[in-house]
């Protein structure tokens, strides 16, 4: 069932149509729209917000707000699969924020039973069975072939950004998972982030997914 | 801080993206974005690097209570059952046509191929400061088809009207008469229009009409809402 990421765009330009037909009131394209995208949207919640009944409840506010904003989607800036999957981490980011879920992450306290060794990546692995964020991490980077910039990143420059990015977690809280200073997660991010641009960047050029000339800034 | 500067931008706009932009900051990032055209560029950019990394994730089914609840909201009757797999490709294709519902009409040919024409202008009317009780909705969003043949007006909340009243849409030139764009019921309505009907226009407004709309052609009642636009 995993879609290689490379489909995003092929995706895109077919959920583009139900958008807009969206947008204009047209409920059964909205109906396709959800039918297409629901369980896409529901497992990037679950990641971030993984109480299920909590999760299901930002969905329906999610795709409330999508067919209230369908008029103003332009796919001439984003592509729809993007526009859906940012509103969806958004309502999943500020439900964190009212209800002070946390994501139930295995604790490296917690788990410590003594000899707790430095190489263990007890960071990696969430309390269920589903992949962990770096597993999903290298598993969209494969599919985009962004391996060779995610490995001139350090271990913990990964896992940072894909703590933060899989399971919504603040600067402070991956900082706590990792057991680094603050100002030193905030920097592996925000580097692991530029080397990501860069990466991207040359990627989308090679795919000639972009429609947009980046500024080389 | 100066938002416009675009390396200020970035680094905001990545850390928005990413989830690691939070609590009081992630919020006045929000409230910024609409403002300023640099950091809603370099958002979009981020997101559009960043989402992608979510194609990873093994899709969960929603129970389909959560359905439900969005169909009921959205102001419908439910639409069809939506069993998986129900909404095919093949059958969405064959319903198009009866589909085509009053909301789209004359739009189905235009957006059957959409890239072929410019995006939709976007108009936010305003409600006015002296709009009277019959005004009960901050905003009504007006979007212009690229190709400016029709017009889907939609209210921020619902608009409550009297009885005895109607909203009607004018299209205002900056110089001549009000031009009669169509009555908004509920503030809400897609309205087709005739050649050169925004000809000159730079002003959208809805006044407050007698039920059925004006009776004389002009705007007889007070504007409740206003936007300017350019097309």
């Amino acid at each position: 069932m995993v879609k290689p990421a490379a489909d995003w765009t092929e995706r895109s330009l077919d959920l583009s149509r139900l958008v807009s037909r969206a947008g204009l009131g047209d409920r059964a394209a909205f109906a396709t729209l959800y039918e297409r995208t629901s369980s896409h949207l529901l497992a990037v919640v679950l990641r971030i917000n993984r109480d299920q009944a909590q999760a299901e409840d930002i969905l329906q506010e999610v795709y409330v707000n999508v067919w209230r904003a369908a008029q103003t989607f332009d796919a001439a800036q984003s592509q729809p699969l993007t526009w859906l999957t940012s509103i969806a981490r958004n309502r999943a980011i500020d439900s964190l924020r009212r209800k002070q879920t946390q994501p139930q992450m295995q604790s490296p306290r917690a788990a410590s039973g003594g000899a707790e060794t430095e190489d263990e990546d007890v960071y990696d692995t969430v309390a269920d069975a589903a992949p962990g964020p770096l597993d999903l991490l290298s598993r969209a980077s494969d599919a985009r072939a962004l391996s060779q910039c995610m490995d001139k990143l350090s271990a913990l420059q990964r896992q940072s950004v894909a703590l933060a990015f899989f399971h919504g977690l603040s600067h402070a809280e991956v900082a706590e998972q990792l057991r680094q200073p603050l100002g030193t997660v905030k920097s592996w991010v925000r580097r692991a982030l530029m080397t990501l641009k860069g990466c991207l960047q040359a990627a989308v050029t090679l795919d000639g997914v972009g429609g947009k000339s980046q500024g080389s800034g | 801080m100066d938002y416009g500067r675009a390396d200020l931008a970035d680094r905001l706009a990545a850390e928005y993206a990413a989830g690691t932009l939070r609590g009081a900051a992630r919020r006045r990032f929000e409230r910024l974005l609409p403002a300023h055209p640099v950091l809603r560029e370099a958002t979009l950019a981020w997101q559009e690097r960043l989402m992608p990394l979510t194609a990873a994730l093994t899709p969960v089914q929603p129970s389909g209570d959560v359905w439900r609840r969005i169909s009921e909201r959205i102001g419908g009757k439910p639409v069809e059952a939506t069993s998986p797999g129900a909404w095919g490709r093949l059958a969405f294709w064959r319903g198009l046509s009866a589909f085509a519902s009053v909301a789209a009409i004359g739009l189905a040919v235009l957006l059957a191929n959409p890239s072929s024409v410019p995006p939709p202008v976007v108009v936010v009317l305003e409600a006015t400061a002296t709009g009277p009780a019959g005004a009960s909705a901050p905003a009504i969003v007006a979007s212009i088809s690229g190709d400016g043949a029709s017009l889907v007006a939609r209210p921020i909340v619902a608009v409550s009207v009297q009885a005895d009243r109607s909203l009607e849409l004018w299209a205002v030139p900056s110089s001549g008469a009000p031009r009669s764009l169509g009555l908004l019921p509920g503030g809400s309505g897609t309205v087709a229009l005739r050649a050169k009907a925004l000809a000159g226009a730079d002003t959208l407004a809805v006044t407050l009409e007698p039920a059925g709309g004006s009776p004389t052609g002009k705007p007889t009642g007070p504007i409740v809402y206003a936007g300017k636009f350019s097309l």
